[in-house]
């Protein structure tokens, strides 16, 4: 066969980058033969890829090459919206004890939902207080907790906390598990302080978590830490087609959110992030920071970092406390670097003013 | 009859007897549609399929044609392209019972790979797409067409003018060897039939539901029989012609099937799914060399030549709908009009295998009779497997 027009238009590119290589070649060695001809301009700061990026943000095309969903997430009629989850702290309703104990009360009640996790895209979500992923329950290390639970969906549910609570409080099947129309009261203290989670352990376990009944449970150190910029990021993922295998990733549970309209943060302004994966079906979740590292404490169980990076993995219900400051305006991605999930929605902008 | 009829109900005019029950039809489609008597029998999620009929590959752009072959509407909600959410425009994402849709995608696809497009529904189902390895769609220029139209007369017309050429030898061969040689025909064509029955199938699976592929082929199929039957019917019956008609009939079934052959292999050109290398051409070529043999067996022996412009004719016949095919598989291609053609092909070659098996008695029992048919079988068999691709 004679070289089709597909054969000849390869041909011409490899002639064409082979070409433009020996020109730049050629050009490398007269500049090389003297001193330095030309002056490098200082290191550029921030702000050149703004404009491409806002650019973006307006439009559905461009930034990202093609890449995300089409249209928009209706937030209001979901009933909640990630950028609220994200700084959404709930210390609950505050009184004291007999024993003068700080006591944080909370109504928390179970209920199915369909939620939009992409634009146009339900999934038939069981939630704690109608969102996923549940309220973030924030308290002092000390603090007694008491969460009224009430379960209005025909399956039984659960609140089980990671930390440390009586064998009665666990909240598995036959300790804190309440059935179609039951209410149990969980109680116990905050401790250890850190960054950890919550989610309902009745069976079938797999259904129950990737559902969606899970959330975090922040716990602050007596002593306090310095004044940040705090944010809850959930990694989760949902299998729409309930084939055992994800076919939507986010953090805080929509597909691209924070792509489609990046986080809002200050130059110079410490940011405080709690990471939480409680991804189903896959083993690990990950985040990556660009053009920039954290300072990561370990379930947030120490007031001082573990480790210094700019990547981190965690198996599920694995959460980390992470630092870090932005020192020039600019659009910083972070995503998953589970490079499949980042086009599956996990994949997010901070942007910098 | 009529009689008794007009003074048992009199007053009540004919017209009116006949619309009666279609009006009583009417009335329960309309309670059935409005009042919903048996909706709560359908409470169950609602079955989503869509059809993707037509895929048109350019460089950087993928266009799907799609349509909603199941039960209830279908919402397309995003689409997934090699499991990336990418974007895409669609004439109409709410797709009602079979309504169809264009789904335009802009992405850099690699040549030669395999493709995943993946509709993701309202409802978080996702029906998937495969290319199994990307090229461009070839677009109908004269360029194009003419190579296959060329690709045709290959594999089509140029075996079966070679295979009329047995003629001159069948003439002087003798009844045992005609005998011999209808039988082969026989064979031949069973073998053709199976082989378009279970391609008709296949396509009639890949059809979708609501459109009812199996319909389509059952369908194509009685119409082949039952035009095939009639002309037969209506064919000189006198001594000297009937061979001559014989021969026209076998090259009909064999030109119907050609038109399927020459639609699969355009179609899986134009979706890259065929390495088309000399070995499949020259395959093709054997195979149907032996569809020539076919055609010219009913002459008989030592019968007057015909003229040649029936040599020419029957080789059109049998031959010239394989380049119809390879254009319409090319650019044309739907897996429902697939459905009919194959159903054509089987019912037009099951009608001449009835006919020339019905012709003489003993055809497949005596003599070399069953010697001819296995070795037609064989032989069908035997240069399938050089285009096996």
């Amino acid at each position: 066969m004679s070289p089709s027009p597909l054969d000849r238009r390869r041909f011409l590119k490899r002639f064409g980058a082979a070409g433009a290589a020996g020109a730049a070649l050629a050009g490398a060695r007269t500049l090389g033969d003297g001193k330095p001809q030309i002056a490098i301009p200082p290191v550029p700061r921030g702000g050149a890829v703004l404009a491409a990026a806002e650019s973006h943000t307006h439009e559905g095309h461009g930034g990202h090459g093609g890449l995300g969903p089409v249209g928009t997430v209706d937030h209001a009629r979901n009933g909640f919206s990630p950028h609220e989850i994200l700084t959404d702290f709930d210390g609950g309703e505050v009184s004291r004890d007999i024993k003068g104990q700080t006591v944080r009360e909370y109504d928390i009640v179970v209920t199915t939902k369909d939620i939009e996790i992409a634009p146009g895209l339900f999934f038939p979500a069981w939630t704690y207080n109608g969102r996923v992923p549940g309220p973030t329950i924030r308290a002092t290390e000390g603090d007694r907790i008491r969460i009224n639970f009430t379960n209005t969906t025909p399956h039984p549910h659960t609140m089980h906390f990671h930390g440390f609570h009586s064998a009665g409080m666990d909240g598995i099947p036959g300790a804190g598990e309440a059935r179609a129309g039951e209410t149990f009261i969980y109680d116990f203290i905050a401790e250890p302080f850190g960054t950890h989670l919550y989610h309902c352990h009745s069976l079938p376990l797999r259904q129950h978590i990737h559902r969606g009944l899970y959330g975090a449970f922040i716990v602050d150190p007596k002593k306090g830490r310095p004044e940040a910029n705090e944010m809850v990021m959930v990694m989760n993922a949902f299998d729409t087609n309930f084939d055992g295998g994800n076919e939507v990733y986010a953090i805080n549970s929509i597909a691209f959110a924070y792509m489609v309209e990046p986080i809002q943060i200050r130059a110079g302004e410490l940011q405080r992030a709690h990471v939480i994966n409680l991804t189903e079906f896959d083993p690990i979740n990950s985040i990556h920071l660009h053009a920039n590292f954290f300072h990561l404490y370990r379930t947030g169980t120490s007031l001082v970092p573990d480790e210094f990076t700019d990547t981190i993995s965690m198996a599920q219900a694995e959460r980390h406390m992470i630092e870090f400051t932005y020192d020039h305006p600019g659009m910083f991605m972070f995503h998953a670097h589970q490079t499949e999930f980042t086009q599956l929605g996990w994949m997010s902008f901070f942007e910098v003013k | 009859m009529t009689t008794v009829a007009e003074t048992s109900s009199a007053g009540v005019p004919q017209w009116l007897r006949w619309l009666l029950p279609l009006a009583l039809v009417g009335v329960m489609a309309g309670v059935l549609t409005f009042l919903d008597p048996i909706g709560w029998l359908r409470e169950a999620p609602p079955i989503e399929s869509v059809a993707i009929e037509r895929t048109v590959l350019e460089e950087g752009h993928v266009r799907l044609s799609v349509r909603n072959d199941g039960p209830d509407p279908v919402t397309i909600a995003q689409v997934l392209v090699d499991d990336t959410y990418w974007n895409f425009t669609a004439t109409d994402s709410q797709l009602d019972r079979l309504e169809a849709s264009t789904i335009d995608i802009d992405y850099p696809w690699d040549e030669g790979l395999p493709l995943t497009i993946g509709l993701v529904t309202e409802t978080g189902v996702v029906i998937e797409h495969e290319i199994e390895a990307a090229v461009v769609t070839p677009q109908p220029d004269a360029r194009i067409l003419g190579i296959y139209a060329l690709l045709g007369i290959y594999i089509g017309v140029i075996p079966i003018a070679v295979g009329l050429l047995w003629w001159p030898a069948l003439r002087r061969a003798g009844d045992r060897w005609i005998a011999f040689f209808l039988a082969f025909t026989i064979g031949l064509l069973a073998f053709l039939l199976v082989d378009t029955v279970a391609e008709g199938l296949e396509l009639s699976a890949a059809t979708g539901s609501a459109l009812d592929g199996l319909g389509l082929f059952a369908v194509g199929a009685a119409l082949a029989v039952i035009a095939l039957s009639a002309i037969s019917e209506r064919l000189p019956k006198g001594a000297g012609k009937a061979g001559l008609a014989f021969a026209y009939l076998v090259a009909a079934g064999i030109g119907l099937h050609n038109l399927g052959e020459g639609l699969a292999v355009g179609t899986a050109l134009a979706v890259g799914e065929l390495g088309l290398g000399t070995s499949l051409v020259l395959g093709f070529a054997l195979h149907n060399t032996t569809e020539g043999l076919a055609i010219v067996a009913p002459f008989g022996s030592n019968a007057k030549r015909p003229a040649i412009r029936h040599f020419i004719a029957l080789g059109a016949i049998a031959g010239v709908p394989t380049i119809a095919g390879a254009w319409m598989g090319g650019f044309a291609y739907n897996p429902a009009v697939g459905a009919v053609a194959f159903g054509v092909a089987a019912g037009a070659i099951a009608q001449v295998v009835w006919q020339i098996a019905t012709s003489r008695p003993g055809m497949l029992s005596k003599g070399l009779g069953p010697l001819g048919f296995v070795a037609g079988l064989l032989t069908m068999y035997a240069t399938g497997l050089l285009v096996a691709a």
